[in-house]
Parts: structure tokens; sequence; C-alpha cells
């Protein structure tokens, strides 16, 4: 029955509505603003959609949006000041659930009550340029829950906390602090910021300052670095568990600034855990993390290579300067290759192959390996050693690794020239004695120089094969030719083209008869064969394999050099023979004949001879006899010459010497080139080209270029400006 | 509680309606019955379990329909007015809106209304609004019409005569207008294109200081900025450059010595290629310059003009153009519409003209029209007279003209939200040429 009444009271409403009733838009906003209120009070189920949105309807219609919108305003607020004091009452631990509960409640509400007035959101709003009401809503929210002095520092606390409490080990409720940080974000950006993200940076910069300077104190800086890592990648799991993405780069660069580059320097210095001692020990794990953690924060990979390439370089220092390790070239060149392995590994395994590396690497070892001047003779010993002995049972590939890696070394030098001089020597001396272990490697290093400096460079070394060849080959004429030759010694001419092979001082010793008798032969033949050609002996080059039978019959073959086979041809005609009889008789210079009688005198095993006195070295006056209790286990003997490796100091200067001769010209030559396109160019500039066009093959000493630059003006192909005397003119 | 079976039962009006929960889901959310039928809602069925709703049937019946097949069809009986009205009050003014026409082709196009305006004509722009509205622009005076071709109330800046006007999105208008001396009028304003209402006035300063100018053609690109050809009063002619979200003048292209930017009829932004097309054409300058600008170089990247070209007998003067980026040219056109293409890909081309319709010659009413050029989706449109030929193809061969019996030559023409309006000079009536929605089979 009293349902029965209600319906009735409604449709008499509405039988009477009249657009000029004066109560019409009262009365119809009433009903509105009830179901508001029904539905913030979860109690809409007795409401009629299609009458709400018809009475919204009429009221915009019948120009009553203004009306309708400023009480949407005050209802939604009185609701939302309730709200708020019921979320103000909410106990410690459930003011975050509270809070969640009416957000979850209000959106819901929102959106029916949004429902209803569609029609004025559609036409009403859009026309006044008033805010929507999905926004009203969420801006009203703001106002009165949000930023509610009771609840806004309230609520900032609560969420740093959480993350406080979180990041000392305690488990959180995430999902609820995912669901109320997204309502700061659909709030609007700068709610989220304000209210909570920029707080909660300066919060975690306080946090890991703190944290940082308390790890830095006690823990070594591996152990630092993995801290700092874990804290990182918490921080980065915070951010996709329940932050807004765009936090991510702002926390991260706060643990970055806080933990690491606060720390950077301290951190690299450590002691005993540093940068340096990580590259001592290889310790790729911890300077993989270094790496990646000090490139997230600027100047840190920076400071990283910085130390790295000081390290290298006074240990690169040490290693080259250190006279032990100049005693043996092999094992100094075989030590920079080590320590080049060790950074590769190091840059490759840890740092990203990152390219600034590398570059600080090839750097500081250009730097240390030109400290020493001998660096280019020790490189070229190293691959003479290799290519004599060492690359026997090493196949194809390992030769070119080594190759390779010996190039890179040579790459490293400023004084390329020196290193082919050398070179040169080395290859020469393999290629007579025959030492060369495989011609395939030779041609292949060749090929490389060749890559690296061009054509010039190798066009020598080259011809010293040919050489070789074509020395086969006349050989094999020689021998045709001569049918008559018999049982007489047997002799093998190399006949070296002057220029392509290292010249040296060479004085033509006295060869037995025997033999001086077969070469006249040699040098008709080759002269009659080939016209307007000069030969000369190289004897201080050969060898010379000999039969020698002992005072007991002892026989050996003795594989001697040329110079030792003179000395000992001299026995067969004499039991003793005093030092001043040998020079006499054979000529060969003093120095050469002192090495090759302690050879032959001196060396247990290979004592062919006697001395008198028994002495280690050579004296003037000293007597040699044929000793004739020579013994060997083995048939042949091979005797060498005491010969040092590395060059005697007056030959090291000699060598140096003719390096500085035969840059001479090439300084010239590009000084011409220069000057021949630029017409005229004043001196610094001059000096830089020239220093520009030759580094591929060493560095031109400016003085020097200066005195080549005088000579060709003496010589009329340059002349000095008359008013700037710095300026040089090209004379055609 | 959502619908508990998929039949619905309406009464609208007094009259009953059948249909599905699936046929009202078409509706979207944001329409009455996708509030309707939300779980939030208690639908509360009355006596005879049906839903009441207190609206006009007959509008409901062709709403209805419109829901079940996208199509719209509105017996005679029903004014277009009355149904629009019904579909605002269900949220359905966009189903409606986008169901009346379909997809732009200028090769299916029907005439679909003529619109007479107050003016007493000489339109100078008319300009399509992104939604199927436009607006027309009279002396100092711009008419706003909405997709429904309802009037709204007219804007203007400070009275001056309007030279030209765009639509930024379909509730905001840029008017372009010229300066009165020494009154620091004219210019750049924003406007709400459904009140009319001034939002925004752009300025212009030279040296940090701010100079009234006069506005002309406009351009818009997609990365939110306006362009428009500037006349200060002290030679400071140019093209301006302004954001559409902050208002603020970000760059001044000042026109070089020699050249002219400052009066240019017209500017199209190349989306493709970073520049601005700047014309400006016989008669509002003895030459025509055509000009490509690259506003990061600061540069004019492309330039062609007729300075100095040998006048021929029939006297060809370039009264439009447009740039046509996926074939590297700019497409100009003569008084007599013939076609020029010019290559965009070298700097010293001259005209390659295909005389098609040298028949025009002599035909020539007493009151011509300059032609006027538009491309649209790889169509290229051409007003002379009386009527638009639409071309199409790589040779760019004419497929279609539209023509119609009165109102004269016509001015402008402008497509946009799959539209064409076309405004006549004698008369002020523009028509609007629209894609009849796709066969049955």
């Amino acid at each position: 029955m009293s349902n029965q009444k209600k319906r009735n009271f409604q449709i008499e409403a509405f039988k009477h509505r009249v657009v000029v009733d004066p109560k019409y838009a009262d009365k119809t906003w009433k009903i509105l603003e009830h179901a508001i209120h029904e539905i913030y009070n979860h109690n809409a189920s007795g409401l009629s959609f299609e009458e709400l949105y018809r009475n919204a309807y009429n009221m915009v219609l019948h120009k009553f949006g203004e009306k309708l919108y400023t009480g949407l305003v005050t209802t939604m607020t009185s609701h939302l000041k309730e709200i708020s004091k019921s979320i103000e009452a909410a106990q410690g631990g459930s003011f975050l659930e509270a809070l969640n509960r009416k957000w979850n409640d209000h959106n819901k509400a929102l959106q029916m009550i949004r429902d209803i007035l569609m029609y004025m959101d559609r036409t009403y709003i859009p026309s006044t340029r008033k805010t929507p009401v999905h926004e009203l809503g969420l801006n009203l929210w703001r106002d009165n829950i949000i930023h509610s002095s009771k609840i806004q520092t309230r609520l900032l606390n609560t969420l740093l906390e959480l993350v406080h409490r979180e990041r000392t080990g305690e488990v959180i409720d995430r999902g609820l602090m995912r669901n109320i940080i997204k309502m700061l974000m659909d709030l609007g950006a700068t709610v989220y910021e304000e209210d909570f993200e920029i707080p909660f940076l300066d919060v975690s910069a306080d946090f890991y300052k703190g944290e940082s300077q308390e790890f830095i104190e006690c823990c070594d800086c591996g152990d630092y670095l993995k801290k700092a890592e874990r804290r990182l990648n918490e921080e980065m799991d915070r951010v996709g568990n329940y932050l807004d993405a765009g936090s991510e780069k702002k926390i991260t660069n706060v643990v970055e600034k806080e933990m690491i580059a606060n720390h950077m320097l301290r951190l690299i210095h450590m002691e005993n855990s540093g940068l340096v001692s990580m590259l001592l020990d290889d310790k790729y794990g911890d300077l993989g993390r270094m790496y990646n953690l000090f490139r997230r924060v600027p100047d840190g990979l920076q400071k990283i290579r910085e130390v790295m390439t000081s390290h290298i370089r006074d240990t690169g220092k040490q290693l080259v300067t250190d006279p032990e390790r100049l005693k043996d070239p092999v094992e100094f060149v075989q030590r920079l290759l080590d320590a080049k392995d060790k950074y590769d590994n190091i840059i490759n395994l840890a740092f990203n192959n990152d390219k600034t590396f590398q570059n600080a690497l090839n750097s500081s070892f250009e730097y240390f390996i030109n400290l020493n001047p001998r660096s280019p003779e020790f490189i070229s010993l190293f691959v003479d050693d290799k290519l004599r002995k060492g690359l026997k049972g090493v196949s194809e590939e390992d030769v070119e690794t080594i190759l390779d890696k010996v190039m890179m070394l040579f790459r490293y030098l400023q004084e390329k020239d020196v290193f082919e001089k050398y070179y040169k020597q080395h290859l020469a001396k393999r290629l007579l004695s025959g030492k060369t272990v495989s011609d395939d490697a030779e041609r292949s290093l060749i090929v490389k120089l060749k890559t690296e400096c061009g054509y010039q460079f190798t066009s020598k070394l080259e011809g010293m094969f040919t050489d070789m060849k074509t020395s086969q080959d006349t050989m094999q004429g020689f021998y045709a030719s001569q049918p008559d030759l018999g049982d007489g010694p047997t002799l093998t001419v190399q006949v070296l083209t002057t220029g392509s092979w290292p010249t040296q001082s060479s004085v033509t010793c006295n060869l037995p008869a025997e033999m001086s008798a077969l070469c006249e032969r040699f040098r008709a033949y080759y002269l009659g064969t080939h016209t307007g050609r000069r030969l000369s002996w190289q004897t201080n080059m050969g060898t010379a394999d000999i039969k020698a039978i002992f005072g007991k019959g002892q026989k050996h073959e003795l594989n001697v050099s040329t110079y030792q086979m003179c000395v000992l041809m001299l026995f067969n005609n004499a039991d003793r023979l005093t030092y001043k009889e040998i020079e006499q008789a054979t000529e060969i210079p003093a120095s050469d004949l002192k090495r090759c009688l302690q050879s032959m005198a001196c060396v247990k095993g290979k004592n062919v001879l006697r001395k008198d006195p028994m002495s280690k070295d050579i004296g003037e006056d000293d007597a040699f006899f044929v000793n004739d209790k020579f013994s060997s286990k083995f048939y042949k003997v091979k005797i060498g010459t005491v010969v040092a490796q590395k060059e005697s100091e007056p030959e090291k200067q000699e060598t140096r010497q003719r390096v500085e001769e035969d840059r001479k010209p090439q300084i010239e030559a590009a000084i011409v080139r220069i000057m021949k396109s630029r017409k005229q160019l004043d001196h610094n500039n001059i000096i830089t080209e020239v220093t520009k066009q030759l580094q591929s093959r060493f560095l031109a000493n400016p003085t020097e270029i200066k005195k080549r630059i005088e000579s060709l003006i003496e010589r009329d192909f340059l002349e000095r400006d008359n008013i700037d005397r710095k300026l040089y003119r090209y004379l055609a | 509680m959502g619908i508990q079976k998929d039949r619905v039962k309406f009464n609208v009006g007094g009259r009953i309606f059948e249909t599905t929960a699936t046929t009202l889901a078409n509706a979207g959310r944001n329409s009455m019955f996708g509030a309707m039928f939300d779980e939030d809602w208690n639908l509360v069925l009355d006596n005879f379990n049906e839903y009441f709703i207190d609206r006009n049937p007959d509008c409901f019946a062709v709403l209805l329909d419109l829901l079940r097949t996208g199509e719209l069809y509105v017996p005679a009986k029903i004014p277009e007015k009355l149904l629009y009205r019904e579909a605002l009050f269900y949220g359905l003014l966009d189903h409606v809106r986008s169901a009346k026409w379909g997809q732009f082709d200028g090769n299916r196009l029907r005439l679909s209304r003529s619109v007479t305006g107050q003016a007493p004509g000489d339109g100078t722009a008319i300009r399509a609004g992104p939604d199927g509205g436009c607006c027309v622009a009279h002396g100092s005076i711009v008419h706003v019409y909405d997709w429904m071709l309802d009037e709204h109330p007219p804007i203007n800046l400070d009275y001056q005569r309007v030279n030209d006007v765009g639509w930024i999105d379909s509730e905001n208008i840029v008017l372009g207008a010229c300066e009165r001396l020494g009154r620091g009028d004219g210019g750049m304003g924003l406007f709400s294109s459904s009140t009319g209402e001034l939002r925004y006035k752009f300025q212009v300063s030279h040296e940090n200081q701010i100079k009234s100018y006069t506005a002309g053609a406009l351009s818009f690109s997609s990365d939110y900025k306006i362009f428009s050809s500037c006349k200060g009063r002290s030679n400071e002619y140019g093209i301006g450059v302004w954001d559409q979200v902050t208002g603020k003048q970000i760059d001044f292209f000042y026109e070089p010595l020699g050249w002219s930017l400052g009066d240019a009829d017209k500017l199209q932004w190349l989306q493709g290629s970073n520049c601005l097309l700047v014309a400006t054409l016989f008669p509002r300058k003895d030459n025509c310059y055509i000009s490509l600008l690259d506003f990061r170089e600061k540069q004019m990247v492309w330039t062609w003009s007729d300075i100095g070209a040998p006048l021929t007998v029939d006297e060809k003067r370039v009264r439009d153009a447009i740039a046509m980026e996926e074939s590297n040219s700019i497409c100009v056109v003569n008084e007599y519409e013939d076609l020029g293409f010019i290559d965009l890909r070298s700097t010293a081309s001259s005209i390659r003209w295909s005389s098609r319709s040298r028949l025009m010659k002599g035909k020539m009413p007493d009151e011509p029209c300059y032609p006027k050029l538009a491309l649209h989706e790889g169509q290229l449109f051409s007003s002379m007279n009386d009527s638009i030929s639409v071309f199409c193809g790589p040779d760019w061969v004419l497929t279609s003209r539209l023509r119609r019996s009165y109102g004269g030559s016509i001015c402008d023409f402008s497509i946009g939200g799959d539209r064409l309006f076309a405004l006549h000079s004698e008369e002020n009536v523009f028509d609007i040429w629209e894609t009849p929605s796709a066969p049955l089979l």
C-alpha cells in the first residue's frame, strides 16, 4: 500500500511538470541529488537509470545545466569530505587499505554519476568549457582526500615507510602499494611527482648516502660493487613492481650518484682490491661489474680508463726498461705478447669490447714499447727465433696467430724502418744459413708487412727470396757446365743482389787454395753468362762442411763457418799455429777471428782445437793445436760461432747510423713532395706534414728535418722567403 | 546485474521494440545504452517486462536499425534535425555521422546539399573541418557550420579582412586577418568553432618586440606547428611559425632579397621532406615565386620562379601550385586549367605543361575564377569556373567532373571529413559533395 502511494506521488509530480514551474529545476535536482547519495551509500539498486538520465537531460535542455553542474560539485564534495573523515579515522596499518577501498568505491560511484549525467558531459560541459565529470571527480578526490591536511603527510610517510621496510628486507603488500601508486598516477602526473616521487627520491638519496658510507668502510671493492649492483637491481624491480615506469631513470640515477659516482675514486683506488689489483688478478667478474656500474655515471668509464692506462704504462715501462729482461729478447717480446693477451681478454670479457678501452690499450702499448729503442730489434729477433725453430711442429693456423700478434706489436712501433733493417739482417742470416723453418711462414709475414706498410717496405725482402731461388738455378747450371769437377770440394754460391741484402763491411779473407780455385771457376762461369756484373765474395757469411780425422782416428764431419773452415784448413799443414800466424794467413778481421777461434777452442764439446794457455779468452800471443783428444758422440758436429744473438754495442751503433743515413733521403723526398704540391709553406707546417707522411715508417726528428731542409736549400730545391725567413718556397 | 537473456524489450513512447543486447552493445559504452546495461546499474523492468523510454518512437526505430546494420535510412517524414536531436539524447550522434556518408572517393561524389549563406557573395575561402563541418570566410566574417550544417556563431578578428582560415581540430579554428595601419589589430587568432569566441591571439615579435602584422596564407603540420605568411610594417616579411600547444612563436623565416614569402598565396607543409612549400602567384605579384623552406637549416632548399622567362603568346601564368610528395613534383595550374608539373629533385626545373584543356580558350565566362588545386589520397582536384575536375593515376588523367547548374564560378573548394565543399562566387552558396555508402552487393 505504501508502495502504491509512493508511485502515485511520483506520477503526480511529472503530470504537472511544466517548464515554467519555478520549482521544476529544484525538484529535478533533488531527485538527482538523492540518486548521487544513494550511489555513494551503495544503495543504487533501487534507482531507475532511465528516469535519472532523462531528468539530467531535461535539466540541460531547459537551461539548468549550470545548476546541475554546481549541484554535482557540491554534493560530491560533501561526500568526499565524509570519506576523508572515515579514512583519517583508520588506525595504523589499515590506513592504506581504507584509502584504497574508498578510492575504489569513489571510482565506481563516479562512473555511475557520469552515466546519469552523460548528456551534460556531452553537450553542456564542452560548450561552457567546464571540467568533464570524470576529471572533476578525480580533481575533487585529489583536493578533498589526498591533499587534506590530515591525509597528505600521513600517506606520504606511510608509503616511504613501506619502501624503507622493503629495503631493509621486510615483506610488504606490494599489491596495495601498486594500487595506491596507481591512484596517484590516475590523479595526474604532477600529483604522483609532488606527493610521492620527489620526496621518495630525497629519502632514497639519504638512505643510499648512509648505506654507501657504511659499505665503503667495511667492504673491499669487489664486495661493494656486488652490493651496489644488487641495490640497483632492487630499485629497478621496485619500479617494475609498483612504481610508475617513468621513475626508473630517476631512482637509478639516485643510486648511481650516491653509491657509485660519489665513491668512484675511492673504489678505483681501494687498496688491495681496487682496479689495479683486479687487473693484476684478472678478476673478470669484478671488472665487468665495475664497468657496468661505472658506465652509468658521468666520467665513470673515463676514470677506469685513466687508471688502467697508467697501470699498463707503468708496468709496461718496467717491463721494457728492466735490464734483466733485456738479456733475452725472445722472452722480452713474449712478455709483451702475454701482456697484450691479458688485457685483450680483460677488455673482451669484462669491458664489453669497448672501443675506447681498446684505443687506450693500444696507445699505452705504443707508449711504452717505444720507450725502449731496442724494441724493433727485439721484435725482429723474436720473429727470427720463431722462424728458426719455434714454429716446428706448430700448425699453420697457430703460425698465423703468432705472426698476427707480432704484427700487432709491429704496429705500435714508431721506428718501423729500424725494424725493417733488423728484419732484413735476420732474414738474410736465416736464408743464407738455410735455417728458415717454413717458407710459407716467411712469405706470409712479408705479405702482412706489405699490407701494413706498402710495397716499398718489402720489395727488398722479396728480392732476397728471389736471389735465393735464382742462386739455386745458377748452381745447377754451373755444375752442369763443369763436368770435369770431380771429387774436389763442392761449392755452393748464393749470388746476392747488392742493395737487397744488408751490406756488411766485409773483407774477403784468404780462402784455402782448393776453394779459391773453385771460386775462380765459378766467377768465370757467372760473368760469362751475365755480362756487366761484379762479384765479390762475402766470406763472412758462408758455411762449410768438412771432414776431419783426429789423433786417435776419430772421424767427424764438422759443420763450420767459412772463417772457421779457413782456420781449420791451415792445420792440414801445421800442428801448431800462433794467433798471429793464423791472422796473417787468413786475413780474417780480428774480432771475427777471435770469435771463431773461441768457438773452436774454448767451447766444451766443440773444442776441436787446443789452446795454449788454456784460458777463456783469446789473446794475441796464444798458440793453437789440433785437439787430438776431441770426442763427440755425434758423427756430425756443428760448431757454432760464438755470436751474441743481440748485436754488440758497436754493431748497434752501426745499425743505428745506417738507419739514420737511410732516413735522410726519405725525409728529403717527403719535403720535396710536399713543397712541390704546396709551392710555399712555413717551417712548422712542413715539420707537421713531413712527420705525418713518414709516421708509417718512423718518427722523424724535427732537427733532422730542419737539417734536410737546409741541405735542400743549398742544393737549390727550396729557397727562403726574403721577408719571412720562416717561409720556404719550392724552386721548380 | 547485467542482462540475463539476450532479448531486450523497450517501450519507447508507447511503441514496443524488441532487440538483443548484442545489437545494443554496438552503441558502445559511451552511450545511454552502454551505461544502462552496465552491471553497476540494477535495471528495473516495469510491469510488462519492458524498459520504458520516454522518447520519439519513429526516431528510435531509425536509430535501432542503425545499431543493427550500421546503415542509416531516414524516412522522408522524419526531419534530419529531429533525428539528430534524438541521436544526441542517446549518445549516438557519432554513429549517425559516420553512417551518413561513405569514405571519400573523388570519382563517386554526389551532390548532397547546397547551403545558402547570408553574405552577398565573393567569399574568400571555404575550409572543410576534420569531422565534416566547414567554415566560410567572407570579408571580415567567418561562418562556421558543423557536420549537420547547423550554423554556429560567426567569428571575426577585430572585423579585419580575413585572408585565410584553417581547422586545427574540430573544436578550434585559426583565422588570419589583415592589420589596420597603426591599430595593432589583425594578425592571427584561435577561435572556438562552436561558440565563435576568441581563445588566443598569436603574436609576432622581431628582436624581442611585439609587432602587429598581416597574416596571409596558413598551413598546419602534424607535429603541432602553425605556419603563416606574415607582412609586418617595416619590411618584416616572411613566414612565422607557432606552436599549436603553447601558442608561442617559435620561428620566423625572413624573406630574402628579390624573393617573395610574406605575400604568399599558399603554404603547404610537406611531412616527408620536413619542408614548407611557399607559393606567391600571379596576380598578387607580377611574377610567381615557389620555394621550399627548410626551417632547421634556415634555407630555401628549392626554388622556382618565372622571373625572366619569355612571355609566350598565350601567356600562361601559374595561378595555383601544390606539392605532391609521392611523385617528387609540384603541380601547377594556369588560367586555362592546363596542368603543369615541376620536378622537385632538380633545382633548375622548368614546367612540363600537359595542355589538356586548350578547348577552354575563348569560352571563358565574363568573370572567370582562377583555378585552384587540391590533392586528396592520390586524387588531384582542380576547380575551374563552375566545375571541379578530378585527375587520377600516374599521368593524372581526367576521370570525373563535378558541376552544378547554378551559383556561378567556384571561387574555392576544400576536402576534409570525407566531404568536398565548393564555394560559388556569384551567389553565396556552397555545395557539399559526399560519397554514397557502399552498394548492398
